[in-house]
């Protein structure tokens, strides 16, 4: 209705800051919401994009099951189908390059892309920048991507050096394709027989690419494909880089899970500040009342008044939700252009994302105005005609104090049965059962900070504490909102913590050999290039070196699932390094896996496949099905999040014909000589470009840095939890000081000085700090616990470490909101006029 | 007959110790045009009484029939509804919306109805040019003066033009001279515009204005007489009265 539009507006203007202050938390967590949202979907289409470019109009991709090599020959299944349009063969390796190499360009290793030239031209887009593309007659030629070219200032008739089987091989660069290359990924197209001849695997290939003939149901010729190929064949999907895609998507849910909170914070403060409102309007309610409105036009009233604000606050959080995207992606830009090459052009809004955003922000309004709006319907229109009774104390509601406790009595009971389901509910339980008990602990608390903070401030301590005491329900809301901010920082810090010495624990335990000899991109897979054994004879010859152990790799089916096959010595890669192990008793694992067929399973591969000790999993290896022995769950630092088994050498050869060693792992004597054994190994290095020597120390330290780097990231969102959090105090303290203007009217009559009416607006915000603060740091560390146990039981294990610095921080981040928030109101009950205030109603 | 009635209307504040007779058992009848007052001394129950008739309020015991219809086994949504259309009220302190203007503030029983906004303030502002307040249409309340406030709740209360208009002290918050003008524009009510008034007041120069007095004290109407005579020597004689009482 037009006529409470009317006086929902001139109310809004008529107490400006508080408007402005109520709908700023509508703002803020819009503008998260929207923001952090439009944000991602630019990332993914960039990325997209570039993967896209590349993969033209490829239909079909098949790899083997193992994802190993297979006959070239193999192509023809698939070419002979109906429905195939085009078939090509490729070999898709990943070569490192040698070290001085790699580390003047900045890129460690290229993918290497035997192609079979006309044919390859026919199903993708190569586009040109500058010479040609490969022809069917050529040798020794290579094209590759700008990216590339630029890093390695190579141009065309330039020569390009790979490591090889036979040592290492020129290439000549004939061509280079004007295309961003795949993040992380460059790629360097050959004729398939010099890639073949290069990485010595003649007359393989590892990938069949396929164009269906258009108007066919492509997984119909899929189905017919796989059929054609036989069991040990599977086929991807078409788009790469899922792993990112997937990543990016749990930004988003992790993304849209902090507006959520922060709009609910929104609406704690919107429940506050209409509180407020209904008491104060108590009068004008009433008199609409006697003059006719009936209970819906006051609720109506009141419900105009808050969806005024949440459009407002939602209009004004998607503009500025868009503005957080720019500047966000102008940060993470640069990341973008050097470590993926992928160009964002500007933050992407779509519908989805637009329409959650604002429909959240307006709900969220209105859930918080919901209930204060009710509560005006049960003002009396009799209420107008009584005079005014200042101050009346609430009070706090013991009904819904004790379903609280019972709650938390509840999440208590869950959290002691250990079960995960539980302890997460119980969290929740936790949280509801905090707000719902905050009112009938905030006098007691009070009380009890009051001493603490009588110390500071004599007297005007006692004062906010009253004043505390007065409204028990209101501050409670507030050190909710508090709460829930603190609750998530802290959360966050003790996930991080836990992650962090985890990650670290996983180091010093599965990596703690004095020297690495190992791939410089640090994953096993993606074809490196081994080594013979003569490698490690080397190393064991090496003065100084006490013994050395390798790491094997090889890849295996379980019921459709690839997963990592790692091969490790039985016997002395315990010695040297072993297993973070979960179930089984490491010394019988690893004495299992010499006598017999037998692995150790890691976390993820555990609780993927429900895997325990002493299943018997038949596993699909080059040789034909095999059956395995679970001994043992355990995992090492390197493959802690790949589903990984780790087999012994002789089963990996028997089964898999791996022989070449991806990482050596030295252990030099206690009273040897560290720099000369290095320079030995460094030496011995030099004829292995797929090697780099890594001495642990300096590997711990770069490791420890780069988590350092995210952990500050995680610092960031700390921040944004705690900034709304600080909006609620501000909202609360300036509500208290407008409230109470009268009354501190009359304490400036009686000659209190604006210093002491400061001092008494800072204490009532110091006390509310430390209950948000105290209720904060309860729930976080539940929360927190909650996060890491849900990880274990994903299988990603890491011990749950208490976040000490944690606590410190959320305290630290308590008291200077405490501080920061009385700023403005007690500047604006130190300045009051003393007559305006006595006469202000 | 009357258009409004009271039978035993009885209120009872609080209970046990506590318990306040604020009406005992009161039976008064105001007929169709009639200008009754009902005088008393503070705290005797005449805005008890006030509160019953127009709704505000429920008794303890006993009914108030508005044209025969029982407004005490109404529902709530009627009752705002019947105070909308057929009741309007005038209080001490005006009760004027702060943030809306002169015309708003007449204008609201119809907004709140439902009326066209633009016609219910056309019927808004003819009432205030009646009662003299044209040239302040578009003030707020904080911009007038006593006597001009009361003049737009009075506006307000005529906007939808209800049968019956209840008045509570309607004088008590502005000097004489104001409150004289207050007083002939409630007589003008009543002759002119036809309006059945209720008025309670302890004051004897404004009750000189009714058709008809009660006199109330601890909550039980005690006496009653009928007006003839003008002016001050009938506000004279009340006054007399009411020091015997
Ligand atoms: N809400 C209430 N609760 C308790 N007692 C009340 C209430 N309202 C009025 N009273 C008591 O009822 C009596 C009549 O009050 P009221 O009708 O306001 O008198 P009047 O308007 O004649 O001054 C007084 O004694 C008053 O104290
Ligand atoms: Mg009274």
């Amino acid at each position: 209705m037009r006529v409470q539009l009317t006086m929902a507006l001139r109310y809004l203007r008529g107490r400006k800051l508080r408007t402005a202050l109520t709908t700023l938390a509508v703002v803020f967590g819009v503008a998260v919401l929207f923001g952090m949202n439009a944000l991602l979907p630019t990332m993914l289409q960039a990325f997209r994009q570039t993967v896209l470019a590349t993969m033209g109009k490829v239909d079909l991709v098949f790899t083997s099951v193992t994802d190993g090599p297979f006959p070239a020959d193999r192509v023809e299944a698939v070419r002979r189908l109906e429905e195939i349009a085009e078939a090509t063969g490729s070999l898709r390796r990943n070569v490192l390059l040698p070290p001085e190499v790699a580390s003047r360009a900045g890129v460690n290793a290229v993918t290497l892309v035997g192609v079979e030239p006309e044919v390859a031209a026919r199903l993708r887009h190569y586009p040109l920048k500058e010479g040609r593309f490969l022809n069917a007659g050529d040798g020794n030629a290579a094209v590759i991507s700008k990216g590339l070219a630029e890093k390695l200032a190579l141009a065309v008739g330039d020569r390009l050096t790979l490591p090889s089987a036979t040592g290492t091989t020129d290439l000549e660069v004939v061509g280079i394709l004007d295309v961003p290359s795949i993040p992380g990924v460059e790629e360097v197209y050959i004729p398939l027989p010099v890639a073949q001849r290069l990485l010595g695997i003649p007359g393989q290939i590892n990938v069949i690419e396929a164009v269906v003939k258009p108007g066919v149901d492509r997984d119909e010729v899929k189905k017919a494909a796989l059929a054609a190929l036989g069991d040990l064949f599977k086929a991807e999907p078409p788009e790469m880089g899922e792993e990112l895609i997937a990543s990016l998507r749990m930004g988003e849910v992790a993304f849209a899970l902090f507006g959520v909170m922060a709009l609910a914070i929104g609406a704690f403060i919107i429940l506050n500040t209409f509180r407020t409102v209904v008491v104060e309007r108590r009068h004008d309610l009433g008199m609409l009342r006697a003059v006719g409105a009936s209970r819906r036009a006051v609720v109506g009233l009141m419900l105009a008044e808050s969806l005024l604000q949440g459009l407002l606050g939602t209009a004004a959080g998607l503009a500025a939700g868009y503005g957080l995207a720019w500047v966000l992606l102008l940060t993470v830009k640069s990341v973008m252009q050097h470590y993926l090459r992928m160009e964002a052009i500007a933050p992407i809004i779509t519908l989805p994302n637009l329409l959650t955003a604002t429909i959240l922000g307006i709900v969220a309004t209105l859930a918080g105005g919901l209930w204060p709006a009710l509560s005006a319907r049960r003002v009396t229109p009799l209420e107008a005609l009584r005079p005014v009774v200042p101050g009346a104390y609430e009070r706090a509601a013991k009904k819904r104090g004790i379903v609280g406790a019972v709650l938390v009595v509840l999440a208590a009971l869950a959290l002691v049965t250990g079960n995960f389901n539980l302890t997460a509910l119980g969290s929740l339980l936790f949280l509801v059962g905090l707000v719902l008990v905050a009112p009938v602990l905030v006098s007691p608390l009070a009380r009890l900070f009051g001493r603490l903070l009588a110390l500071i401030f004599a007297r005007e301590g006692r004062l906010a504490e009253g004043n505390l005491a007065r409204q028990p329900n209101r501050a409670a809301v507030t050190a909710s909102a508090l709460m829930v901010g603190l609750a998530m920082v802290l959360a966050l810090a003790g996930m991080v913590t836990s992650i962090f010495d985890g990650f670290m624990s996983y180091i010093d335990h599965s990596l703690r050999a004095d020297f690495l000899l190992m791939p410089a991109s640090l994953v096993l897979g993606g074809g490196n290039v081994g080594a013979g054994p003569e490698l490690v004879e080397e190393v064991r010859e090496v003065p100084g070196v006490l013994g050395a152990t390798t790491l094997r790799l090889g890849t295996a089916a379980v019921n459709g699932l690839t997963i990592q096959v790692i091969g490790v010595d039985p016997r002395t890669y315990p010695q040297l390094s072993g297993l973070v192990f979960r179930y089984g008793d490491p010394e019988e694992a690893f004495a299992a896996l010499g006598r017999e067929r037998a692995m150790i399973v890691n976390g993820v591969f555990a609780a993927q496949r429900g895997v325990r000790v002493g299943d018997v999993l038949t596993l699909q290896t080059p040789a034909g099905e095999r059956e395995y022995r679970v001994v043992g769950v355990g995992s090492d630092y390197l493959n802690a999040k790949l589903v990984t088994a780790y087999i012994s050498h002789a089963n990996l050869e028997r089964d898999f014909y791996q022989t070449a060693d991806l990482l050596v792992m030295v252990e030099a004597a206690e009273d040897a000589d560290m720099a000369a054994v290095q320079a030995r190994l460094e030496k011995i290095v030099q004829k292995y470009p797929s090697f780099v020597l890594t001495e642990w120390r300096s590997f711990r330290e770069e490791q420890e840095r780069v988590f350092g780097q995210s952990v500050s990231l995680f610092n960031v969102i700390g921040v944004m939890f705690a900034l709304p959090s600080l909006l609620a105090m501000v909202n609360t303290l300036t509500i208290n000081v407008m409230e109470r203007t009268r009354e501190i009217g009359v304490l400036r009559a009686v000659g209190s000085t604006r210093r002491q009416i400061r001092r008494m607006v800072l204490a009532e915000s110091l006390l509310l700090g430390a209950l948000g603060t105290a209720f904060g740091i309860l729930a976080g560390l539940w929360l927190g616990y909650v996060l890491v146990q849900g990880m274990n039981v994903s299988g990603f294990v890491i011990p749950y470490y208490f976040p000490y610095t944690g606590i410190l921080v959320a305290v630290a981040v308590g008291l200077l909101i405490g501080v920061g928030a009385a700023v403005v109101p007690a500047r604006r009950a130190a300045r009051l006029d003393v007559v305006a205030a006595l006469r202000y109603e | 007959m009357a258009l409004i009635r009271t039978e035993n209307l009885t209120k009872i504040y609080g209970t046990g110790e506590a318990a306040v007779v604020a009406l005992d058992h009161v039976n008064i009848a105001v007929e169709k045009g009639e200008f009754l007052a009902v005088m008393g001394p503070s705290g005797c129950g005449k805005s008890t009484l006030l509160h019953l008739v127009g709704g505000l309020d429920r008794p303890t015991e006993g009914r108030v029939l508005l044209d025969g219809r029982d407004l005490t086994s109404l529902r709530d949504d009627d009752l705002a509804a019947l105070r909308r259309r057929r009741i309007g009220f005038i209080f001490q302190f005006y009760n004027l919306i702060p943030v809306l203007t002169a015309l708003e503030n007449a204008a609201l029983p119809l907004l709140l109805d439902g009326v066209k906004p633009a016609e219910a303030h056309r019927r808004a502002a003819e009432w205030l040019t009646r009662l003299g307040m044209g040239d302040r249409l578009h003030h707020r309340p904080d911009q007038l003066s006593g006597g001009q406030q009361q003049r737009v709740a009075i506006a307000r209360a005529l906007v939808a033009e209800p049968d019956l208009i209840l008045a509570d002290e309607p004088t008590g918050n502005l000097d004489s001279r104001a409150g004289d003008e207050i007083a002939a524009l409630l007589r003008r009510i009543s002759s002119e515009w036809g309006r059945t008034i209720l008025l309670v007041t302890h004051d004897s120069r404004v009750a000189a204005h009714a058709d008809r007095i009660l006199f109330m004290k601890d909550g039980r109407i005690i006496d009653e007489t009928r007006l003839t005579g003008t002016g001050e020597e009938q506000a004279q004689a009340l006054r007399e009265r009411m020091e015997a009482l």
